[in-house]
């Protein structure tokens, strides 16, 4: 990391021609991934990288170089580039900055950093997995088991005089399973994460996310199509947060907000969700996979409750989008390395808890779709359409679960989603991702308790009327 | 740069030789630009550059891979001695094999000295003329979203313990243009993006056009009735779904038992309208490039030819288990990993009928224009169940918007119900598809 007498220096350079803000981002990262298909190690990887930011805005415009070159030389040069692409006018006044240490407000350890564990142990913990994948059936055909981490130091240092170190590490895996029955194939996977050291592994168990992938791939191969049509839709707690993520976390970032881009702009203290509803977003929740001690930009990260008791309370700001309102960054600019300009992003969002028994809120529906786990998703926040893929879904009917079904999306509104929100189970479930927005990927998590909600629009390819013949491919 | 790459990389295979193991390092340096207008103003400009090296060695069989950032003499020791020592933990595999030296690599024009040559006014002037003309096209036009000029450039150069030496630089400038048009309350987006080799080829007017018409026939969607209708597909959704089947004709992928096309060379996979092809020297695609990630000589490959599947794209790996020569396929994304297979400019052979002539004798049906959740597609089983919007079809006239619709079927299934193929080729990216007609699909609706 560098010394601040340098760091000034560079923050300097970059405000030379005049300009409103000026940041360095250093960061370091070494990285190793360990691989395993075809039931074997088949690919290692580690690696180490360095590499730093500089933005510069002036006047609203902002100019961002990065280089991997950390030399003294290589550093000046960025700042001088930065500078002389933001300026216009050229020879502002000169400014004095004295950079202080930010303190932060979290004490996070990390008992074991990943690059302290030697490849053989990771491997162990890949091929035990891949036993179970494997054993667990006849059908199933292929297995992939991945870890990989992460351990990076940053350091910031911007105009206002702010400055901030952090070191943060972080531990995903990923257990694939495909199964084949007669020409029909189906996959599953399951994911954990967390930002932790590798103490993370010793708190999860690669054996039941495998037996769970593998399992889960089987059954849906003697799952029916899905139905088609608008229905209630019940999404239990275990299921994820891939609905509450897209049907209003990306609406609600200010960026969107101010280019006019979301369906939520103008509505701060409406009402935009049913009033049992509240949305969190919160990066402070200790090793959950979004969570920093600070953002990107080195504003602290906070917990930040956008939507209460169904009303509009708050958007999710970076620097410069609370700037232009005259507000305070809440500590959600992210970046996905130091090739990357920091922009509003969710950390950790869920749905709060609520009131009801999840077991009752199953019994009380007469029919619909049961998801159980969600996949992947995306929204068009203008008009607020979103769409999100049912890995595991079932059919429900008179309270009871009658059959697995395979293939379903589902498409809805966010607003209007919100709004059809009718039960809220007192349980909440997480689920890792990586978020993309703008071509960065950031790791989120998202949750929310068991929910039901009137109605959405289920796309299969089956037709809702009863039972389904099933289809038989031939390949 | 070439001068340092070719010193590191003889004292690295040097070096390699000495300890006994094969070795290939792949070194990039890459510079890019990237410039954002919004209001006639310049909201972001990007610089990057960076440069970095990926180390694969082979030792007894054993794969090993460690990349840097940091080409310093002491980073690339330690390098090689990472990649060595976790070679230890992988299985021997006899396929883990290097490329042979190439004596000769196909000649393509990569390079358009415009592109480095061109001051930044002038870069920015793209943008915003392209804004501007956006402005101008109609009053409904509310919001530019994002009016944005990129280039990238870029020196790609590997050597491996076989003698092989390739060595080139390309470069690529594109516009994009992302907009909301507005009426009565309701607001929907258009975009457009257009990438050349050449950047006096870019038209900056033609993508202002393209995006606000399709932000403006987006207006005032409604749902329709569920149902199986026919389908017409334009080239940038159907250029997305060749994203996945590029997946599902990739030889790993079929030797792993993860593609349903495993064992069907040979046999037909779609109808006769239907021919693919993966072509790394084709003129002006945006991925042409003389050597793949491994340096072997890229070429043009007949993938499917009149519905029956005729090879799989391979790199040297999947080539040597299979018993055969590596296609020219073995791409990678950075130096930060292995090279795996994938596709380079990957085209569908256009047909003869324009749009409207594809249009013209459906009763019912759904113009697709566009597709939500395409990353959820699933490879494998080739299933897939996405959001879609479009415009209904009505006695072989487009009629009105439609948003807020699912599509879903197999990927399999869709190529033998591709009833006609259109004229109007469009790449995006380098993936290239025309207009695709489907005899059926299933689209949920109310």
């Amino acid at each position: 990391m560098l010394d601040k007498s340098i760091l000034t220096m560079l923050l300097d350079q970059a405000l030379k021609k005049g300009a409103d803000f000026a940041e360095i981002y250093i960061e370091e990262k070494r990285v190793s991934n360990v691989f395993c298909e075809d039931d074997r190690i088949e690919k290692i990887n580690s690696g180490r990288e360095k590499g730093v930011g500089i933005r510069v805005i002036e006047d609203g415009s902002t100019a961002y170089v990065h280089s991997s070159d950390l030399s003294i030389e290589g550093l000046q040069k960025a700042a001088a580039v930065a500078a002389g692409t933001a300026a216009k006018n050229g020879g502002g006044e000169h400014r004095e900055i004295s950079l202080s240490t930010k303190q932060a407000l979290q004490d996070i350890k990390f008992k074991r950093l990943p690059e302290e564990v030697a490849f053989d142990e990771k491997i162990s913990y890949v091929m035990a997995a891949n036993k179970v994948a494997r054993d667990f059936s006849k059908e199933i055909r292929q297995a992939s088991v991945a870890i990989a981490d992460i351990h990076k130091k940053i350091q910031i240092a911007n105009s206002n005089g702010e400055m901030i170190e952090e070191e943060r590490s972080r531990v995903r895996t990923v257990v694939n399973t495909v199964a084949a029955r007669d020409g029909l194939i189906q996959t599953a996977y399951e994911s954990a994460g967390g930002a932790c050291g590798w103490e993370f592994m010793e708190s999860i168990s690669v054996e039941d996310m495998a037996e769970k992938a593998a399992n889960l791939s089987v059954k849906m191969l003697s799952a029916h199509p899905a139905p088609l049509g608008r229905m209630p839709v019940l999404m239990s707690s275990e299921a994820g947060g891939t609905m509450v993520h897209e049907a209003c976390g990306h609406g609600l970032e200010a960026d969107l907000v101010q280019k006019g881009l979301s369906v939520y702009k103008n509505k701060m203290g409406q009402k935009v969700a049913a009033e049992c509803v509240t949305v969190i977003d919160d990066g402070t929740l200790k090793g959950r996979y979004g969570s920093s001690v600070f953002d990107d930009e080195g504003a602290y990260s906070q917990k930040t409750v956008l939507i209460e008791k169904g009303e509009l309370r708050h958007y999710l700001y970076d620097y410069l989008t609370a700037n232009r309102e005259d507000k305070e960054s809440t500590g959600n600019g992210r970046r996905e390395s130091y090739q990357h300009k920091p922009i509003p992003r969710m950390t950790n969002t869920y749905i709060a808890p609520g009131q009801d028994d999840p077991e009752k809120i199953l019994k009380s529906t007469s029919k619909g779709l049961l998801v159980k786990k969600m996949g992947g998703g995306q929204v068009n926040t203008t008009n607020g359409d979103f769409v999100f893929d049912v890995q595991e879904g079932y059919y429900i009917e008179d309270g009871e679960i009658k059959y697995p079904v395979r293939g379903a999306t589902i498409t809805g509104n966010g607003p209007r989603a919100l709004m059809d929100i009718e039960r809220l189970g007192k349980d909440l479930g997480f689920a890792i991702g990586v978020c993309g927005k703008d071509g960065q990927g950031v790791p989120v998590s998202d949750a929310q308790p068991t929910i039901r909600i009137k109605e959405l629009t289920v796309g299969g390819t089956g037709s809702n009327n009863g039972p389904q013949i099933k289809r038989i491919r031939r390949m | 740069m070439k001068e340092l790459f070719t010193a590191i990389g003889e004292r690295i295979i040097d070096d390699a030789r000495y300890r006994g193991v094969e070795a290939e390092a792949f070194f990039l340096h890459d510079r890019g630009l990237s410039i954002e207008i919004a209001d006639a103003k310049l909201e972001t400009l990007k610089e990057a550059e960076e440069i970095g090296l990926g180390l694969r060695v082979i030792n007894k069989g054993r794969l090993g891979f460690a990349y840097s950032s940091d080409l310093s003499d002491l980073a690339i020791q330690e390098l090689l001695d990472n990649a060595i020592s976790i070679s230890a933990f992988t299985v021997a595999d006899e396929h883990n094999v290097l490329p042979a030296r190439v004596s000769e690599y196909p000649r393509i024009e990569l390079f358009d000295e415009e592109i480095s040559a061109s001051s930044m006014e002038r870069k920015i002037e793209i943008a915003r003329e392209m804004e501007s003309a956006a402005q101008n096209t109609d009053n409904r036009i509310s919001i530019i979203e994002r009016a944005g000029y990129e280039e990238s450039e870029f020196t790609v150069h590997i050597m491996n313990t076989n003698g092989l030496y390739a060595s080139a630089r390309a470069n690529l400038s594109s516009i994009y243009l992302f907009l909301v048009a507005e009426e009565n309350g309701d607001a929907q987006n258009g975009f457009s993006v257009m990438s050349k080799k050449r950047i006096q080829d870019l038209q900056p007017d033609a993508v202002a056009r393209e995006a606000a018409h399709n932000a403006l026939r987006s207006l005032h969607a409604s749902t329709i009735a569920s149902g199986l209708m026919p389908c017409i597909m334009e080239p940038y959704v159907f250029s997305r779904f060749l994203a996945i089947i590029a997946r599902m004709l990739d030889a790993e992928a079929v030797q792993k038992g993860k593609s349903m096309f495993a064992g069907r060379e040979g046999e037909s996979v779609g109808t006769e309208c239907f021919s693919l092809v993966d072509d790394g020297t084709f003129a002006d695609g945006v991925a042409s490039f003389p050597f793949d990630g491994e340096g072997v000589n890229t070429r043009r490959n007949i993938l499917v030819d009149k519905g029956v599947l005729k090879t799989f794209l391979y790199d040297s790996y999947t080539a040597k288990k299979a018993g055969r020569l590596s296609s020219g396929n073995g791409q990678r994304s950075s130096f930060r990993s292995l090279p795996s297979v994938g596709s380079s400019n990957f085209i569908i052979q256009p047909g003869k009928s324009s749009p409207e002539q594809l249009i013209a004798d459906i009763d019912r049906g759904f113009y697709i224009t566009g597709v939500m959740g395409m990353h959820t597609a699933n490879p494998i089983s080739g299933d897939f169940s996405i959001g879609a919007n479009g415009i209904l079809i009505q006695k072989g006239k487009l009629d009105k918007a439609v948003r807020g619709v699912t599509i879903a079927g197999n990927i399999a299934e869709l190529l033998r119900d591709i009833e006609a193929v259109g004229n109007d080729l469009r790449f995006f990216g380098s993936k290239a598809s025309p207009s695709i007609r489907l005899k059926a699909l299933s689209v949920g609706g109310d």
